[in-house]
């Protein structure tokens, strides 16, 4: 997937599952599934799952590895997983920089790991024993949080020691760059300038949510905001051409609007990386 | 292990602060925040147990709801990565803690099983079909069975009456859960105990109707005759209609 510019994915839910395969309104050129959602399966879902594995190229999204978490992996989930990734022939395998489960209880929300050198041999540890057992490159999301914990360095130190010792790749969620840029006052466009921007092999875009004067909450459930296109569009003529993504979990009474995003996204893409493979 | 023993304690305060509400020692966050947290990871618990078990809802009201859901949230300790199996946790953690019991609700495990069994059928791995025919005779042919059903033994009828009528009818209850061939629909039935005896032991066997209904006339405790051929045949044509039964196996 990586060679071909101008791919805008979308996420598939369930609420929209018909939608999608049926090709009425919404038209990716790709689609996203969290493992979690659909591992395990049989009748009517599975059945979706197999028109959209037959209709569309697939990337998987993981919820639960929890990377950061103290305790063991779950290497059974994991086992299970890699079956997963190779049935559906999954392109790209991404999961989130964070931790879902705590005292062998699991959370189901993406929980800040503390910016500290222990943490980072911790998961940087985890994420290599991730690779070797899926026999696949893990791309690790930045992932939105409203406060640090226990920080002992900023978050740019603590992502790129990762990603670089781990070997690993990166999925850059611009929106959550933006977002943590504004909930914790620092500028955007020099967080992702100082990213190994070549590691970036898949992008997220979405919507969030300003809950409060100084915080915003990452929803994937409002429109992408203008703010959140200029960072992206200011960021792609870094990098070389990866697949997109629109995220949206609900909210899915208006496909025209959702389509036109995944319109919006194409256009500033092609203004670019079509323009750039052109004149290579 | 990497991490150090603080990390790890900070760690898990904050997951336990997000389970439980109370109050933790955690440094270096910015004041007002923290909660959103615990908020974000509550609503994704009570929105996924309340989808689940909208009739449990209904029967028990939002405040004996919200009880067992706080309960759950606080105390249990979910295992499953896949939060859509959650309610099964949910079910067995109030199973083996008997809140029923001790809120007065008695059919309340029975109620959270059926739902979840609604929830399990419609979502389990496909299992194998057998070959069949759809021409064929009920007595002389051998019954080819959807086999993408349960059948639930339950002490209190919840799945044919509403509770309060239900809670007057301890007993042994079966109820027929199965999911159809094409929509993946999940249909359920009330079965009499010889109906699901019926059903398990045809399943059993594998063999002709004429070969065993005197086993069932026995355990009825009925003469073999016109009228237990009438009363299977009614039945399992019932089945039959009802994509139950898919047709007859192919010999």
């Amino acid at each position: 997937m990586k060679g071909k510019a101008g791919m805008v994915g979308l996420g598939l839910r369930r609420d929209i599952a018909e939608e999608i395969l049926d090709n009425k309104i919404l038209t990716p050129d790709f689609l996203e599934f969290a493992p979690e959602n659909w591992m395990g399966m049989g009748g009517a879902w599975l059945k979706v799952m197999e028109r959209a594995v037959d209709q569309y190229p697939i990337t998987c999204h993981g919820l639960s590895l929890s990377l950061g978490s103290p305790e063991e992996l779950d290497w059974e989930f994991i086992s299970e997983l890699k079956g997963f990734l190779d049935a559906n022939k999954v392109a790209i395998y991404s999961e989130h920089l964070s931790y879902t489960k705590s005292r062998n209880a699991h959370l189901y929300d993406l929980l800040p790991i503390p910016f500290r050198q222990d943490a980072i041999d911790h998961v940087v540890d985890r994420i290599r024993r991730v690779q070797d057992k899926l026999e696949r490159p893990l791309a690790i999301e930045n992932v939105s949080y409203y406060t640090p914990v226990a920080a002992e360095m900023t978050e740019i130190e603590f992502v790129n020691e990762i990603v670089d010792r781990a070997n690993c790749k990166l999925l850059l969620d611009v929106n959550n760059v933006y977002v943590n840029a504004f909930n914790h006052s620092y500028d955007a466009k020099e967080f992702i300038g100082k990213l190994p921007l070549d590691r970036v092999v898949y992008i997220h875009m979405a919507g969030h949510e300003q809950v409060e004067p100084d915080l915003i909450i990452d929803t994937h459930g409002q429109p992408i905001i203008d703010p959140v296109y200029e960072l992206f569009e200011w960021t792609i003529q870094k990098m070389d051409p990866v697949p997109v993504l629109l995220e949206r979990d609900y909210n899915f009474e208006d496909l025209e609007q959702i389509q036109g995003e995944l319109t919006q996204i194409k256009s500033i893409l092609k203004r670019h990386w079509e323009v750039n493979h052109a004149s290579a | 292990m990497h991490l150090r023993k603080e990390t790890i304690a900070i760690q898990e305060e904050l997951g336990e602060y997000c389970r439980t509400g109370e109050e933790r020692e955690l440094p270096g966050i910015t004041p007002g925040r923290i909660h959103h947290y615990r908020r974000l990871i509550s609503n994704v618990v009570h929105d996924t147990l309340r989808t689940a078990y909208p009739i449990t809802v209904a029967a028990l009201g939002e405040s004996q709801w919200e009880q067992l859901v706080q309960d759950f949230f606080t105390e249990g300790i979910p295992q499953t990565p896949q939060v859509w199996k959650l309610p099964f946790e949910f079910y067995q953690y109030h199973a083996g803690s008997e809140s029923g019991n001790r809120m007065d609700l008695p059919f309340l495990d029975d109620l959270l099983y059926f739902e979840w069994m609604e929830i399990e059928i419609h979502t389990m791995p496909d299992r194998p079909f057998p070959e069949f025919v759809s021409e064929g005779d009920l007595f002389q042919n051998t019954l080819a069975f959807n086999p993408e059903y349960e059948i639930l033994k339950l002490e209190y009828p919840v799945h044919t009456h509403p509770v309060r009528e239900a809670i007057q009818m301890k007993g042994d209850h079966f109820a027929l859960l199965y999911r159809l061939p094409e929509s993946g629909n999940v249909q359920f039935l009330g079965l009499s105990a010889l109906n699901a005896y019926i059903i398990t032991r045809l399943q059993e066997e594998k063999v002709p109707l004429n070969e065993i209904k005197n086993e069932f006339a026995r355990v009825a405790g009925i003469e073999s005759g016109r009228y237990l051929d009438d009363a299977l045949e009614k039945y399992l044509g019932d089945l039959l209609e009802r994509k139950m039964i898919l047709g007859f196996i192919k010999e």
